[in-house]
């Protein structure tokens, strides 16, 4: 088994990268093969399928719990016991990992789980009408406001108006 | 007949009602402890045959202190006229 090329560093960070887009941030595109030729190209496919499997459980239970620095530690620690697990080299990746992405990941998240619309832009103007055809109305501001509304990844609009009451 | 109100023109809807309440989403099936405070809302407006709908949203909380810093700017703005 060629362990050593599955050790940590720059194609683990790379890996945990394409993973939270994937996972995540719903990039689409990233394949097994894809993360194979591209970061470890010297490790066959039936060797890279598992520990693809097992870099991806871990940063999903990292994220699903939203670790702290100290539940991070102990988890990792933890991992590295484990039959199976990871190296301390791997461990290290991955926490530095989880602190520079944590608020990143833990926003799409928050996202994935919205299912209303979100608000996605407001503009408002406000019109000082003075007379019109039907009323003799003088000086009565008017706010226009321009809310737009989505699912998350989608967009809509919606637009009220309010008199201002005197 | 002189009507009571009317719409400017490039304005679809009238402001009826403005309903909130304050959540805390606190697990989904992604997240097991998502901890998640939001804002949700549901507006009312009608169109210009009278026709109420009902729209509902959501705020994250800087979303919905940003929502709130641009009504008292619009506050503003009516005062200043």
């Amino acid at each position: 088994m060629a362990a050593g090329e599955l050790e940590g560093g720059k194609p683990l960070n790379g890996l945990l990268n394409a993973l939270a887009q994937d996972t995540f941030h719903g990039h689409p595109g990233i394949t097994e093969e894809l993360l194979r030729s591209q970061l470890y190209p010297e490790v066959p496919p039936e060797e890279f399928r598992p520990f693809l499997a097992k870099m991806r459980g871990i940063l999903k239970s990292i994220a699903s719990a939203d670790m702290d620095f100290n539940q991070l530690e102990a988890f990792l620690t933890a991992q590295t016991k484990k039959q199976g697990g990871i190296t301390s080299d791997q461990a290290a990746v991955i926490s530095k990992f989880w602190k520079s992405h944590k608020t990143k990941i833990r926003e799409s998240l928050m996202n994935q789980s919205r299912w209303n619309s979100g608000l996605r832009g407001l503009s408002w103007r406000v019109d000082g009408k003075s007379q019109s055809r039907h009323s003799a109305q003088i000086h009565t501001p008017v706010a226009i406001i321009e809310l737009e509304l989505g699912k998350y990844g989608q967009m809509g609009c919606l637009r009220g108006s309010q008199e201002a009451k005197p | 007949v002189e009507k009571s109100s009317e719409l400017p023109l490039d304005a679809k809807s009238e402001f009826v009602d403005f309903q909130w309440k304050l959540g805390l989403a606190a697990s989904c099936d992604s997240c097991r402890s998502l901890k998640y405070p939001y804002v949700a809302v549901m507006l009312k407006v009608a169109d210009h045959s009278g026709q109420v709908k009902t729209k509902s949203f959501e705020m994250t909380v800087p979303q919905f202190q940003n929502f709130d810093r641009q009504f008292k700017e619009i506050a503003a703005a009516i005062e200043a006229m």
